[in-house]
């Protein structure tokens, strides 16, 4: 393309010096004084000629940048590629030079684009995510939607194939990226896609994307596919959310359920040992109390035995006379007596306070 | 003087015939030498330095290289009635350069028929198969057991391995449409279908499902932690139960057995002089006499005749 307008240039240049003497070539043949006409062109051409050597000698040189190599072609014909660094070619646009960044690794985005502007004003990167629906929304292997982003990072392996095998590389790429993820999503159901299948899912996506490359034979080497945001639908989002709440919510139902199980066993089997240990108490108490209930008993016995007879009074009279002062009132009673006797006590406060005592009782 | 100007006059001239009849073809182009109209000789295929006849003849260009072909975003209902868009793209390249000339002229010429050709064999493949066919592949595989417990209710006939599979279909597209390709001078490389999307009143629709599906799997999970409290709640309860019954029977055996054992002491001791026992326990059972008993004695009691006695002394 460019060669072809480098010829057209040249071409004017010269049909241009051409013109220009045309005329006054004519005025020379018929003008009375010979040789000034080609004296006053003298310039023209001087400068021409001058003009020739000066583009002769500014297209005759080149530099490629470090992370570059450049195409060389002669006639349109390729015959090389060069290193970075000052290189020297045909001049005239014999030689036409292309440079490709062979070095430097390449990026195209999908579902977003990087916003330079911005990241120019305050050094973070930005993205916007919208106005690019149609690149990310695909089908899953269930027919559900899905908003997948992804980047594929690629570099130009071989410029020769890269410039001359396909029109236009990049746009195939693009396309191909596209068209190779949507069919590897689609061939995965969508809660594999959200979840466990990422990693899977960008190495299928290169293996398939580079090897349509190779098959294109365009020079291109995809280096990564790396998925970026991949999420369901902004309007289905909040669903899946509430399925993530109500998957917490279980968790923290179950573990309350088990702490108020953890709280409550512990304690009911400290409380069962508590009353089995009070039971053995007070077995043990009462046994301890037969015992000693009994050996006194047994005691009393034995000496009840060497005499029974004043024992027994003794001990129903010392009973007595210990219980009866602290007994509230006492009274006699007679066989044929319809009313009980009460048996006066001779210390008055004694009987006053008895006849207090047994108003209040009843 | 006039001698050097024809000169250069005769040289400009030849400058400008030579260059009219130099051709150069780039790497990426081959070219066709007409004249008149008509093509003369073999297509230029080989980049470089060529030559033709200056002014009567003119070369035709056209791109060696392989092509990008981007079709419009079309609207096809498939097998089962979804309404979907397809985009679709394909790689191309003018294998028969007199052949492409002659068919259709240049690359915008191509394009049309391009677009036609490709559409109507998109929209036929597609409109005869199942959106699931178009979608999956054929080396679909879900492995059931592997999924996430969300999706353990889905249905397994819903997921199905493909007949074709999307590969497949592509390839029968590719087929379909290089029948066409010969009489164009045009070889397809490859078809694909680069988007495929519900419209969109149909994608509202499938995400109100999605939606209604991603609730009811919510409320399962609700549900189930629920059910699992409750089972839990229940566990404990008959633990609890077992627990406190347990430790129960074991407080009213030690108690009834220290209670047994009591009484034998007490039978064994007591045993040997129930008469006496009698009397002992009476005269103990008087010591818990307080201010608030009322006792009555029996005039014949001996405690009372006592009295008497004594007062009748």
């Amino acid at each position: 393309m460019a060669g072809r307008r480098k010829n057209w240039l040249e071409s004017v240049l010269t049909g241009k010096g051409w013109q220009e003497q045309g005329p006054s070539g004519g005025n020379s043949a018929g003008g009375p004084d010979g040789g000034s006409p080609f004296e006053m062109m003298k310039p023209a051409v001087l400068g021409f000629i001058l003009l020739i050597i000066a583009w002769g000698g500014f297209s005759s040189f080149y530099t490629v940048q470090p992370e570059e190599r450049a195409v060389v072609k002669r006639f349109g014909q390729v015959i090389g590629i060069t290193d970075p660094g000052l290189n020297f070619k045909i001049p005239f646009g014999i030689d036409q030079v292309q440079r490709v960044a062979t070095e430097r690794v390449l990026k195209q985005e999908f579902g977003f684009r990087t916003d330079q502007r911005q990241r120019a004003s305050d050094g973070r990167t930005r993205y916007t995510g919208q106005g690019q629906p149609d690149e990310s929304l695909m089908l899953t292997g269930d027919l559900n939607v899905i908003d997948v982003e992804w980047v594929v990072q690629y570099r130009i392996a071989d410029p020769i194939k890269y410039l001359y095998a396909m029109r236009e590389p990049e746009r195939t790429l693009h396309d191909i990226s596209e068209s190779v993820m949507r069919r590897v999503v689609g061939n995965r159901i969508g809660s594999d896609v959200l979840t466990v299948g990422r990693v899977e899912i960008s190495a299928a996506a290169r293996e398939e994307i580079q090897s349509a490359m190779v098959r294109y034979d365009n020079g291109i080497h995809v280096i990564t596919v790396e998925l970026q945001d991949v999420v369901p639908p902004q309007r289905v989002q909040p669903a899946f959310n509430e399925v993530n709440e109500a998957r917490q919510e279980r968790e923290r139902t179950i573990n309350e359920a088990t702490k108020r199980q953890n709280q409550s066993i512990p304690r009911a089997e400290g409380e069962a040992l508590r009353i089995v240990s009070q039971a053995e108490g007070y077995a043990s108490e009462r046994v301890n109390r037969a015992l000693g209930e009994t050996s006194r008993f047994d005691a009393v016995l034995t000496e009840y035995r060497r005499a029974p007879e004043v024992t027994r009074s003794r001990l129903y009279l010392e009973t007595l006379k210990d219980a009866l002062p602290r007994a509230g009132a006492v009274y006699v009673m007679r066989d044929g007596q319809t009313a009980p006797l009460p048996l006066l006590n001779l210390g008055n406060q004694n009987a006053q306070k008895a006849a207090d005592k047994k108003e209040k009782g009843q | 003087m006039n001698k050097l100007l024809i000169a250069a006059v005769a040289l400009l001239v030849i400058v400008f015939v030579g260059i009219n009849a130099a051709t150069v073809i780039d790497q990426s182009e081959q070219g066709i030498v007409v004249q008149f109209g008509e093509p003369v000789g073999e297509v230029i295929t080989e980049p470089g330095l060529h030559w033709k006849t200056p002014f009567i003849q003119e070369v035709r260009r056209f791109d060696k290289r392989l092509l990008a072909w981007d079709g419009d975003v079309s609207q096809i209902p498939t097998l089962g009635r979804e309404f979907v868009v397809v985009d679709t793209t394909a790689r191309w390249r003018i294998t028969d350069a007199l052949q492409f000339l002659r068919s259709v002229r240049d690359e915008t010429g191509a394009r049309t028929r391009l677009d036609d050709i490709i559409d109507s064999v998109v929209r036929d493949i597609v409109s005869g198969t199942d959106l699931e066919e178009i979608v999956r592949s054929a080396d679909w595989q879900v492995d059931i057991d592997a999924l996430p417990e969300e999706e353990v209710s889905i249905d397994q006939a819903d997921l199905k391995k493909p007949k074709k599979g999307r590969a497949k279909l592509e390839a029968e597209m590719l087929a379909a449409a290089s029948q066409q390709m010969p009489d164009l001078g045009i070889e397809l490389v490859d078809v694909r279908i680069k988007r495929i999307n519900y419209i969109d009143s149909v994608r509202t629709q499938v995400e109100n499902r999605m939606i209604a599906e991603r609730q009811s799997i919510a409320e399962r999970f609700r549900s189930e932690g629920q059910g699992r409290s409750q089972e839990i709640l229940g566990e404990m309860d008959r633990k609890l139960r077992r627990i406190r019954s347990e430790a129960d029977r074991k407080a009213q055996e030690i108690i009834g057995k220290a209670d047994a054992e009591a009484t034998r002491i007490y039978g064994e001791s007591y045993g040997k002089d129930p008469e006496f026992y009698a009397f002992f326990e009476t005269l103990a059972s008087y010591k818990a006499i307080d201010e608030n008993t009322t006792l009555l004695l029996d005039a014949d009691s001996d405690f009372y005749r006592y009295l008497q006695s004594t007062r009748g002394r």
